[in-house]
């Protein structure tokens, strides 16, 4: 069910990113590759900030891959296909535990919040820095 | 290298940067866009509003011209287009007026027509109410339904480009002045599921997470400034949240 929709918002978001023509779909199937992976490595991993992490290296190593083969910027497909990971809910959490007045909850929750953000960048710079240094060897 | 190829070139990177392009590319594509065309020499500096570029040409005079961004979006099939030209410009080299041409018809990128947006909209904030764990398919419908709503509102406050944060608190206020609406009206039980698939598409979840990247790949001005702006757009959601709640009385 999840898989379903996180492909659907995926979807949507693609279109409001004006990603045209195959892109879409393969951007939208990232969506769903990396809720998958979330979900898979769950089985062997409780933290969530670790499973960002190495959701955010597959993904990103998709997204490297597909920007070769489509020849088209990376971003294209780095952005969509984390959408499902990108903490929005619980940045939302946060907003609302500061408007509740709650403070011990607001750090909790924006701790948590920055820590998946950290997580999932890490992963996508991990990615990025590590093929930039095989095109420089490779020229 | 003239004053006229650099103009060429530095637009190039501009709308590439507008269109939603990272920093880092737009830097390396700017520098060596001038070094094909025979710079000795090309210092580049960009962030996301502001962009510098200074070349040396072979005979020792430096060019420099400077842009100052208004704002950014995200249309990656012109960046796509852009980036393909920036390529072929690379090997081709052709001449100013030329590149400038074709600079305009790579800009000329198609759109979606407005309906299939706002069917986004509504199709996001369904999927995400069910994705962040709605029980029910009602919580789900009631969301889409909200979603074009939201679209709308979105398309109008654009169009009126008014800034980003008053964009961002309009289309949350309607979200929840909706969701609370249908609460009332005992349409929906799960408020916090519906608002979390509407502001879905409005949220600076991907900003903060673009942010970060820019601060950890050594782009730390770029860094700071999308993370601010993150905050401030989240803080603009939850005034239009909060706001809501105060004629509302909310579901909390």
């Amino acid at each position: 069910m999840q898989l379903i929709t996180a492909f659907l918002g995926t979807l949507g978001f693609g279109i409001l990113f004006n990603i045209r023509g195959k892109k879409l779909w393969l951007a939208a199937l990232g969506g769903f590759l990396s809720w998958g992976f979330f979900l898979l490595l769950g089985l062997w991993i409780e933290g969530e900030p670790v499973r960002y992490f190495l959701c955010s290296v597959l993904v990103s190593v998709y997204a490297e891959i597909l920007a070769r083969v489509v020849k088209t910027p990376t971003t294209t497909f780095i952005i969509i296909s984390l959408i499902p990971l990108v903490p929005g809910g619980s940045l939302y959490y946060t907003m609302a535990s500061a408007l509740e007045g709650n403070g011990q909850q607001f750090l909790d929750n924006g701790v948590h919040t920055l820590s998946l953000a950290i997580a999932l960048s890490l992963g996508i710079i991990l990615v990025t820095s590590f093929v930039r240094r095989l095109k420089i060897l490779k020229k | 290298m003239t004053e006229e190829l650099l103009n060429c070139i530095i637009v190039l990177g501009e709308r590439m940067l507008v269109a939603g392009a990272e920093v880092h590319r737009v830097e390396e594509c700017i520098r060596r866009l001038c070094c094909a065309y025979g710079a000795v020499r090309a210092d580049v500096y960009t962030t996301t509003s502001n962009m510098i570029v200074t070349a040396e040409t072979a005979e020792g005079h430096f060019l420099t011209q400077t842009r100052r961004m208004a704002g950014t979006g995200t249309d990656m099939a012109k960046v796509h287009a852009l980036n393909d030209l920036a390529r072929r410009a690379l090997v081709e080299r052709p001449e100013p007026g030329e590149l400038l041409q074709q600079l305009e018809a790579a800009s000329n990128t198609k759109v979606y027509p407005r309906w299939l947006k706002i069917l986004s909209y509504a199709g996001v904030a369904g999927a995400f109410t069910l994705f962040f764990g709605a029980s029910r398919w009602q919580e789900a419908v009631i969301s889409f339904l909200i979603g074009g709503i939201v679209g709308v509102a979105a398309q109008l406050t654009e169009r009126f480009a008014i800034n980003k944060a008053l964009e961002r608190f309009i289309c949350s206020f309607v979200a929840c002045m909706l969701t609370f609406t249908a609460l009332h009206l005992g349409l929906a039980e799960a408020a916090d599921k519906i608002i979390i698939g509407n502001i879905m598409t409005l949220i600076p979840g991907t900003g903060l997470t673009n942010a970060l990247r820019d601060l950890f790949t050594g782009d730390v001005i770029t860094g700071i400034l999308r993370s601010i702006e993150a905050v401030l757009l989240a803080l603009a959601i939850a005034a239009g949240y909060v706001t809501a709640v105060f004629l509302l009385g909310g579901g909390f």
